[in-house]
């Protein structure tokens, strides 16, 4: 592996991850390096904390080693694996955290400011970079309206009966918006082999 | 909800927008193994993924690594408790991902390890005892091996003449299957020979054949010569001569006839040889012609007829043979070769 790709997310090889299984300490230091970045990223985009996405990635890549969490190469690229891992949990924790506090105190209105920053990122390895391209472009290129209905399901783990009465929309609609940009994400999205499955 | 329906949620549960009771039942329908629901799903989870691609990359705190790394030893159980809370996100179908925290899982224990290093130490001491044995048995050791050297020459000697009798054995199997080969060939022979007999035999029996039926012609030439004896040692026997027509000048016949037992015996002789489908028919006449029997010429062109029973033998006047068709007719059709006035 060169180093271009040594710290890139979209590029984890399924074998690394055999070798952590194996108890590989060095493959482990690796898969945090390839992965912490994003995964650190989308914890605190649902989560909206520091501390606690930084206690979430603690607890995932601790299951990872012990072998609690087991990733099955049948089911997607590692990095997608390790994406859907951290969005259950973050999800979870949120939940947990709605029910013990009163709603709408930190609740987040969807905001369009998160699209990828384009200037140079230390942390961004050039695979990771392009498909940040694609995929901010094609989010970018999603009517508002669908972008919304995604990014509440996806990010804060609402059901499109939530998200209707959150956006007073009718339910209906708000499927139909979520389907929509699936489906454009989809077609856009498709020539994006680095991460295997979204083709 | 039908399959359509199935199809239409598969969006909306790989970005986890299905209602509780809407995505238990679509992870019944997974279950149930609808493989183009699978298909789809894999699709969209994967679409679904690349959504924090989509986000400002933020680095973890510096600090996040070592922490982690450190808190990989077992002998920090607090982490591994905080991450035992079960996840309700994508789903029970999602859960072979997430497996809830099983203590007997965290391998290896204290205790593990204590058994391992005890099993560790009994085959140390095991193997030590072992070396020990067998150094004091060295002497005795030599002398079994010795022992053996020689009864693996004993053996060796053994095989060796094993060996020379199976390669005498061989040779005269070899010569056996030579033999063997010379006799199948004598056979081979034999059996042409065989053939070649019965051939002959074939040949015997059908001159045997032919001369029985030689012998049968001659017993009946025989019979009649005895017919004809007999009829000239009869008293009251009369001759006819028989001359030839215009059509068998050289031909002529001689007919016995004796008028008590009405038998009559015809010679003819010179005759011309018969056409295809012909016969000669010897009449006797009286008022008008009555057959008295058809014959054929030998190849010597002499015919011989006897006619054991002539009716009304006193009143024949003549004898006459035409040439009829054969099987001969009721009345001469054709031309008289013969004939004889009494």
């Amino acid at each position: 592996m060169d180093t271009s790709s040594r710290h890139a997310s979209s590029v984890i090889d399924p074998k690394l991850m055999a070798q952590v299984v194996k108890g590989d300490h060095q493959a482990f230091s690796q898969l945090y390096d390839q992965s912490s970045a994003l995964l650190f990223t989308l914890a605190l985009r649902i989560l909206g904390n520091r501390d606690e996405a930084a206690e979430l990635l603690q607890d995932i890549y601790l299951e990872i080693w012990r072998k609690v969490a087991r990733y099955d190469v049948g089911r997607g690229t590692p990095m997608a694996w390790l994406v859907t891992l951290t969005r259950s949990r973050a999800i979870d924790r949120l939940r947990a955290r709605a029910s013990k506090t009163p709603p709408g105190v930190d609740s987040t209105e969807p905001s369009l400011d998160h699209l990828p920053d384009q200037s140079p990122n230390p942390f961004e390895i050039q695979a990771d970079h392009e498909l940040r391209n694609a995929v901010g472009k094609a989010l970018a290129e999603l009517p508002e309206a669908q972008r919304q209905a995604l990014e509440l399901a996806y990010y804060e783990g609402l059901s499109h009966t939530d998200i209707a009465a959150r956006l007073n929309q009718p339910v209906g609609t708000i499927k139909t918006r979520i389907k929509l940009g699936m489906n454009k994400l989809r077609a856009a999205l498709r020539g994006c082999s680095s991460q295997g499955e979204a083709r | 909800m039908i399959h359509e329906e199935f199809e239409e949620a598969v969006p909306l549960y790989a970005v986890g927008a299905l209602e509780r009771t809407d995505r238990q039942a679509f992870e019944a329908h997974l279950l149930s193994g609808c493989p183009s629901c699978h298909a789809a799903l894999k699709e969209y989870q994967a679409v679904a993924a690349l959504l924090p691609y989509g986000l400002a990359p933020t680095p973890p705190p510096r600090g996040l690594k070592a922490k982690i790394m450190a808190a990989r030893s077992p002998a920090n159980p607090e982490a591994a408790k905080r991450s035992s809370q079960p996840s309700l996100e994508p789903g029970e179908w999602m859960n072979h991902l997430f497996p809830p925290l099983s203590s007997t899982r965290s391998f290896p224990s204290n205790a593990a390890r204590f058994v391992l290093a005890f099993a560790g130490l009994l085959v140390v001491a095991g193997a030590g005892y072992v070396g020990w044995t067998l150094y004091l048995q060295a002497p005795a050791e030599t002398e079994r091996l010795q022992q053996l050297e020689t009864a693996l020459q004993r053996e060796s000697a053994k095989m060796a003449s094993l060996q020379r009798e199976i390669k005498e054995k061989e040779a005269a199997l070899a010569q056996l299957r030579q033999e063997l080969e010379r006799r199948d060939a004598e056979i081979g022979e034999l059996r042409d020979t065989l053939i070649r007999r019965e051939a002959e035999l074939d040949d015997a029996q059908a001159q045997l054949a032919q001369l029985e039926k030689h012998g049968a012609a001659f017993r009946r030439v025989r019979a009649q010569q005895d017919e004809i004896a007999a009829l000239l040692r009869m008293p009251t026997v009369k001759v006819v001569s028989l001359s030839g027509s215009d059509l068998a000048k050289g031909a002529g016949g001689l007919l016995l006839y004796d008028p008590d037992t009405k038998k009559a015996w015809l010679y003819a002789f010179n005759l011309p040889p018969l056409p295809g489908g012909k016969t000669y028919q010897l009449w006797a006449i009286e008022q008008k012609p009555v057959s008295a029997g058809t014959f054929t010429p030998d190849t010597g062109q002499k015919g011989r007829l006897l006619i054991k029973h002539l009716p009304d033998f006193s009143r024949i006047n003549q004898f006459a043979v035409s040439l009829e068709p054969a099987g001969g007719r009721p009345q001469p059709t054709g031309a008289i070769y013969l004939s004889g006035r009494l």
